[in-house]
């Protein structure tokens, strides 16, 4: 019956320095540091296993530096994981683990079956192309060589994601921060991918354009069924948006459950701490 | 014994000593082995500055012999100081014959065109390139352009023309147009004007591109096809000289330089020195004419 | 009839690792079944533990040990205290709907999607969501002019009226309700615990906490009482 994930992640792990035996024992949230005493690496991520549904949103927090960020980089191929295995529905039935593709293939996964929203709009887009021109590298990555379709698709996800049409030929450097993060959400969906990766998107958004980007994300999820992996360290978000948190701690998961569970009963006492420091 | 040799004379033939020129001669076949892909090469110093056709002139001095025609264009033109200096120094060296004619040279280095007369299996074109990595304008990392080839990862590219095409409405960069070598590396054909890019697809003649500055060398062997990037529903479009005539000779169908008079009016010339004398003197050479698409 | 729920011996202690490990006990031994389409009423003092086992049955609270067996429509036996988080995600997908005393608002989503969605994600179409809703909002005498608002600006009362509406419009299996009728005038009262009943005699169970005698006399077939945490007698209406 819980064969039918979309994305089940295994053992992931990220060291920054010298994966050196142990370093994975001798750092955690036990040990209140992921970094290794002895040799000075630093484990970003720690043996972190997870299964993500069809049509499921799952929550991602914890503090600064818990390596939720990095978890999402992995998935995406932005870093390359020291050790684990990512098996994807979409792509050969699961059969392969991603991180044993080649550059090419990961880039086919990156580009038609993944959209990655970053915190920083500067990540996920370059500046020096139009709206217009950020769109359409996804576009052409898949392979769409006609001008009049690439104008057609990136005129209706500016549509959808509330970017004013007419402002596509225009630089995101122009934009307000929410606009950008909505060209943003519109280039991650502009190849209509099984899964959505997003990373502090609405963190340094004032609350009116932050509730618009949120909204935006719920209506996407609930129109088009997109799987999420949401991070943030705003439990308000976590809380609006998606069905099942992990909470990360030093590299690693030191709970996981339903997110109203998580939020209204936390079991770890770092969880009881973050739920209670919400304001 | 390299010293040996080396210094045995004031300098070798050719200018370039021996095991350079080897150097440049393997680069050279390597380039020619794989169309398009840019081979690093040692780039010796010369006695002009790099970015002044030292690129070039390498590929010419490591093929030239006793026995080979030498022609070297600016612009199209047999006359500009750049040509001229050139010229004089590779026969200083080399002893070689020299010629205006371009169906007569066996060797034709040429700076921003493509001769209009069509090129032989006897002739090799060098182009002196100023900037060899087309990925450059959206890649400044090395590393990266260079796995973005071996990947074949051209969005980037494909990007800035939607994005000149958004801008000006038409697939027609100035000079420089990105062109997909063999179906496999997206390559500059140096900044000739998109007239000739045409021109150097399923050629007879050898295309040699050499980046003194940048050191690298790439190539477009005969018969190599060559398509420039252009959409599925918008085109490359080369030039289009419609109703003009060359003031001198009176003739159409050619890449045409606009000349101001003294008096602010303009005429138009054909660019290429030699085809110009040619088409006044006697019969048009022949030549390889490229119609847009409708 | 069949059984729907049966709770046992279920216990509840609140942790409070960062309080120096302070334990609160919340429920001790709890033991009760319901049977499908019963109505059980929940009473008992403020702070007896009522909205902690029916957040417990709904999964928001983990239990701490015991059984909560939950007979689901294809009449499987699932145990809501361990069953995996995506069995309890497809239960409150598809049977088992909370219905609390505050409602959750969404930014900037008008009241009628707010009740719509709960039948979009069932399937349906965001039109007859919308119909649906709008049908709901009249019988509960929510002000026509507040559909379109947005909820977080209403009063507590027009708030849980959006939030019984939500509840109750995709007519799930098994409902918990959480004092549906605190903050209502006496019309509005009657029309939920009319709207309640009609969901019982279309086969819901329901599961309801609240301290009016009125709504409970009304509405429940039994009722059960809770002091500190523990079942003390269970009342049969």
């Amino acid at each position: 019956m819980d064969n039918n994930w979309l994305l089940r992640a295994r053992n992931l792990t990220k060291i920054y320095g010298e994966a050196a035996p142990g370093v994975l024992e001798r750092t955690g949230p036990k040990f209140d540091s992921n970094m290794d005493p002895k040799t000075g690496a630093v484990a970003a991520v720690n043996n972190i296993s997870f299964d993500l549904y069809p049509g499921e949103v799952l929550g991602i927090v914890g503090e600064s530096g818990s390596g939720k960020s990095t978890l999402v980089q992995l998935l995406y191929f932005d870093q390359d994981a020291t050790a684990g295995e990512v098996h994807f529905k979409p792509f050969e039935d699961g059969a392969v683990n991603l991180f044993e593709l080649s550059n090419q293939k990961k880039r086919f996964v990156r580009n038609h079956l993944m959209g990655m929203v970053y915190q920083n709009p500067r990540d996920g887009l370059n500046f020096r192309f139009s709206a217009g021109g950020n769109i359409a590298e996804k576009l052409l990555m898949a392979g769409v060589f006609h001008v009049g379709k690439i104008r057609i698709r990136g005129s209706d996800l500016l549509t959808h994601t509330e970017v004013p049409v007419k402002r596509m030929d225009e630089s995101p450097a122009r934009f307000s921060g929410g606009m950008q993060q909505r060209v943003q959400i519109a280039k991650a969906i502009a190849n209509n991918p099984p899964l959505l990766l997003l990373d502090e998107v609405t963190s340094g958004l004032d609350v009116s354009v932050q509730a618009k980007v949120l909204d935006l994300i719920r209506s996407l999820q609930q129109d088009l069924g997109i799987s999420m992996i949401v991070v943030s360290h705003d439990l308000g978000v976590i809380r609006m948006l998606t069905d099942r948190t992990l909470v990360l701690k030093h590299g690693q998961i030191v709970e996981h459950g339903l997110t109203d569970q998580i939020l209204q009963d936390p079991q770890h006492g770092y969880t009881q701490l973050l739920v209670s420091s919400l304001l | 014994m390299i010293e040996n040799l080396k210094f045995q004379d004031s300098f070798n033939y050719a200018y370039i000593d021996e095991f350079t020129k080897k150097e440049i001669r393997r680069k050279t076949l390597k380039a020619v082995c794989i169309p398009g892909y840019q081979v690093p090469y040692s780039s010796p110093e010369m006695p002009i500055s790099r970015g002044w056709g030292t690129g070039g002139l390498h590929l010419t001095l490591s093929l030239v012999g006793p026995d080979d025609v030498l022609k070297v264009i600016d612009q199209g033109s047999d006359a500009s100081v750049n040509a001229c200096n050139l010229r004089l120094f590779v026969k200083e060296m080399a002893q070689c014959a020299l010629t205006f004619d371009t169906a007569a040279a066996t060797i034709i280095q040429s700076r921003h065109r493509v001769p209009e007369e069509i090129l032989t299996e006897n002739q090799i074109l060098v182009l002196q390139v100023p900037q060899p990595e087309i990925l450059r304008g959206v890649e400044r990392h090395e590393a990266k352009t260079r796995m973005m080839h071996a990947e074949a990862d051209y969005a980037k590219i494909w990007v800035t023309l939607y994005e000149a095409y958004v801008r000006n409405g038409h697939l027609r960069s100035g000079a420089g147009h990105p062109i997909m070598v063999n179906g496999r590396y997206v390559a500059t054909p140096s900044p000739i004007p998109g007239w000739d890019v045409p021109n150097l697809s399923m050629a007879r003649c050898l295309y040699l591109f050499g980046a003194g500055r940048e050191k690298r060398i790439h190539c477009i062997p005969p018969f190599t096809p060559v398509k420039p990037l252009e959409f599925e529903d918008i085109r490359f479009k080369v030039e289009e000289f419609v109703g003009i005539k060359c003031q001198m000779s009176g003739q159409d169908k050619a890449f045409m330089d606009q000349i101001y008079a003294e008096d602010f009016s303009r005429y138009f010339v054909i660019n290429d020195s030699n085809f110009l004398d040619k088409v006044r003197q006697g019969p048009r050479p022949p030549q390889k004419l490229f119609t847009n698409p409708e | 009839m069949g059984k729907l729920l049966e709770v046992v011996n279920l216990r509840k202690r609140f942790e409070m690792h960062i309080l120096n490990e302070k334990e609160i006990h919340a429920l001790e031994q709890v033991s009760f079944n319901v049977d499908e389409g019963e109505i059980v009423g929940l009473t008992g003092k403020t702070g007896s533990g009522k909205s902690t086992l029916m957040k417990c049955i709904h999964r928001t609270y983990l239990a701490s040990s015991g059984q909560i067996l939950y007979t689901n429509g294809q009449g499987q036996t699932i145990d809501l205290a361990a069953a995996s988080e995506h069995e309890v995600i497809r239960l409150r997908r598809s049977e088992m709907t909370y219905c609390s005393q505050f409602l959750e608002v969404i930014p900037r989503v008008p009241a009628v999607d707010v009740v719509a969605s709960g039948l979009v994600a069932r399937g349906r179409s965001i039109e007859e969501g919308r119909s649906d809703a709008s049908s709901c909002f009249e019988r509960l005498s929510l002000p026509k002019e507040l559909w379109d608002a947005y909820p977080s600006t209403f009063s507590g009362g027009e708030q849980q009226r959006v939030n019984i509406a939500r509840a109750m419009i995709s007519r799930p299996r098994f409902l918990l309700v959480d004092e549906p009728t605190a903050s209502l005038d006496i019309r509005t009262k009657d029309a939920v615990i009319d709207m309640l009943i009609e969901l019982k005699n279309t086969g819901t169970s329901i599961i309801l906490i609240t301290h009016d005698g009125h709504t409970l006399r009304r509405m429940a077939d039994r009722s059960l009482h809770l002091e500190d945490g523990r079942l003390k007698e269970v009342v049969y209406a």
